[in-house]
């Protein structure tokens, strides 16, 4: 009976999904492994094999190592930015508060827009002159009002509180969908058994939002590194070089006809990123099971 | 103070200081929505304040001069078929995987859910389209946003097939169902719910998506609103008010969207919350 009904699910449903996949995601991938090896230009006909010259040129030419640093600390700044962020207003939003409703979707509605929207309405908003510096006078916080997309040593970190701004909603959402499916009972046992709130915060809430805590610094994790959008409608990689990611190294690689090149710096993103998400997404599973 | 005295004081600070943080997500919203409004010269000035006279022919200037018609029927098309066709393949992929306990099917799952986690290869993914001969195309696009989505679609689909109980499939099979069959009248009415929460998600993130069509749409004529929004930014860089009018108006189906399908967003969420 149960071989039978087995041998009834036939893998030909499976078929449709799976050649939409290969053929538009993973052959892509595994060609891009060749072709990282190669020459490979917009203007010359054959290809030639070149060994490691392009990661060569990856680790040795300025732009494309700054390209990567900021890459990195994108990442790590929006990671920490969206969940401190996030996991506080989701907290706070758990409280009754009688306009809680409003503030959610006031917090998530950012998230819900195109980058491009919000990347857009920030430029005139961060120019020295503009109302971000205005506002810091104002208030009196003169000393904070910076060259936001101007300075150098600045611009990366603006971008990513940029994209703190946009998706910090985002991530409350799913965090207050995890401490929503936390039941009351626990805390009112807590409660009773003489613990605080402190206690009760690290006993019972931590070890049962862990799934809402992997899911979130996955997504942010993986978004952070395959960052784009928010740096090419914001600053396009400038001034100069200084805000240049991995992302727009490779639209600009491109561009330029260095399609060997380009693919080579795809090739490293992907071996990063699966360097540092496989082994936390399986440390995070083991510690959830743990729980 | 009693304990609900301290308790209600302390939830009325809160309220207070989210009230005032939310003040920093409305005032760049507003700054958009009001500036669609004013005159070009009134909007340079970026005030928060209401327009003098309410420039409604705004959106007509922007919808005539940067071609938004053509790029509105662009989106819908590319956005629509891509989560049909998405969802349609997924769901069906993620009932067999779901119900095989075999190691094929698991392997097919983690070889899947890589998708979740590696960057696409933008580059190669352009020769591979032109191979097939039709990079440019409006169906090249489609193709790989359904490509670049069947990872989630697939781990939300089979997350929810498991909480089916396999004895419905199996009673159906004795009384002489086909698989589609089952497929078709059994499954599919229950992950109604999950469809629209996958239909969703793929329509906000294909919408509002620019870096796709950024390498694979090469002709004005199939851009997206995004993109062609991204363009008339270039050729517009004065005219704040166009440019604002532009953003609302590419802003518009996604939080239409967004009203009527909260409760489908919010399932999605929790899902990944609860299961991680």
């Amino acid at each position: 009976m149960i071989k039978r009904s087995k041998s009834m699910y036939g893998y030909y449903l499976v078929w449709p999904a799976l050649i939409i996949y290969s053929v538009f995601f993973v052959v892509p991938a595994i060609i891009g492994l060749y072709y990282s090896f190669t020459d490979w230009r917009l203007d010359r006909v054959g290809v030639k094999f070149i060994g490691f010259d392009n990661f060569h040129k990856i680790f040795t030419d300025e732009t494309l190592l700054l390209a990567m640093k900021n890459t990195l600390i994108f990442a790590i700044a929006t990671v920490v930015g969206k969940n401190v962020i996030g996991l506080l207003l989701a907290i706070a939003l758990n409280m009754r508060l009688k306009s809680r409703n409003f503030l959610r979707a006031i917090f998530y509605s950012p998230s819900i827009l195109s980058v491009l929207v919000i990347s857009i309405i920030f430029t005139p908003m961060l120019r020295t002159e503009g109302m971000v510096n205005k506002f810091l006078d104002s208030i009196g916080l003169h000393f904070l009002s910076q060259a936001w997309l101007t300075n150098p040593d600045l611009v990366i970190w603006t971008v990513a509180l940029v994209a703190i701004w946009q998706s910090a909603g985002f991530q409350m959402a799913i965090y207050l969908a995890g401490l929503q499916s936390i039941s009351k009972d626990y805390y009112e046992a807590a409660t009773i058994d003489g613990a605080g709130a402190w206690k009760s915060f690290t006993n019972i809430t931590v070890p049962l939002l862990l799934p809402a805590l992997n899911i979130n610094l996955m997504l942010t994790l993986i978004g952070g590194l395959k960052v784009f959008s928010e740096v090419f409608v914001l600053t396009s990689g400038g001034p100069g070089n200084s805000s240049q990611v991995v992302g727009t190294i490779i639209l600009r690689a491109f561009g330029e006809g260095n399609w060997g090149l380009g693919t080579a710096i795809n090739t490293l993103l992907f071996i990063i990123v699966t360097l540092i998400a496989i082994p936390l997404l399986i440390f995070m599973r083991r510690k959830e099971v743990t729980e | 103070m009693s304990f609900s005295r301290k308790l209600a004081l302390r939830n009325y600070i809160v309220e207070l200081v989210l009230l005032i943080a939310s003040l920093g997500i409305i005032i760049p919203l507003l700054l958009m929505i009001f500036g669609s409004f004013m005159t070009s010269a009134e909007v340079s000035k970026f005030q928060i304040r209401l327009p003098d006279k309410w420039m409604f022919s705004n959106y007509v200037t922007v919808f005539k001069e940067g071609g938004l018609a053509r790029a509105f029927l662009n989106g819908i098309v590319i956005t629509g078929v891509s989560a049909i066709l998405n969802i349609a393949t997924s769901s069906a992929a993620a009932f067999i995987l779901a119900r095989r306990e075999s190691k094929l099917s698991s392997y097919l799952y983690l070889f899947f859910f890589m998708g979740l986690i590696a960057p696409m290869s933008t580059i190669t993914t352009i020769r591979v389209v032109q191979w097939l001969g039709f990079y440019g195309s409006v169906t090249s696009v489609i193709l790989i946003y359904a490509a670049l989505n069947t990872a989630f679609s697939i781990f939300l689909y089979s997350g929810f097939i498991k909480s089916v109980p396999k004895a419905l499939d199996e009673v159906a099979f004795l009384e002489g169902a086909s698989l589609l069959g089952v497929f078709f009248r059994i499954i599919t009415p229950l992950i109604v719910p999950v469809n629209a929460t996958v239909a969703i998600m793929v329509f906000m993130s294909v919408w509002n998506d620019i870096t796709i069509p950024l390498y694979f749409l090469t002709d004005s004529s199939t851009w997206t609103m995004p993109l062609s929004i991204y363009n008339f930014y270039g050729k517009y860089s004065r005219d704040w008010n166009l440019i604002f009018a532009d953003l609302v108006m590419t802003s518009i189906p996604v939080l239409i969207l967004y009203l009527l399908g909260q409760k489908y967003i919010v399932s999605g969420l929790t899902a990944g919350a609860v299961k991680g």
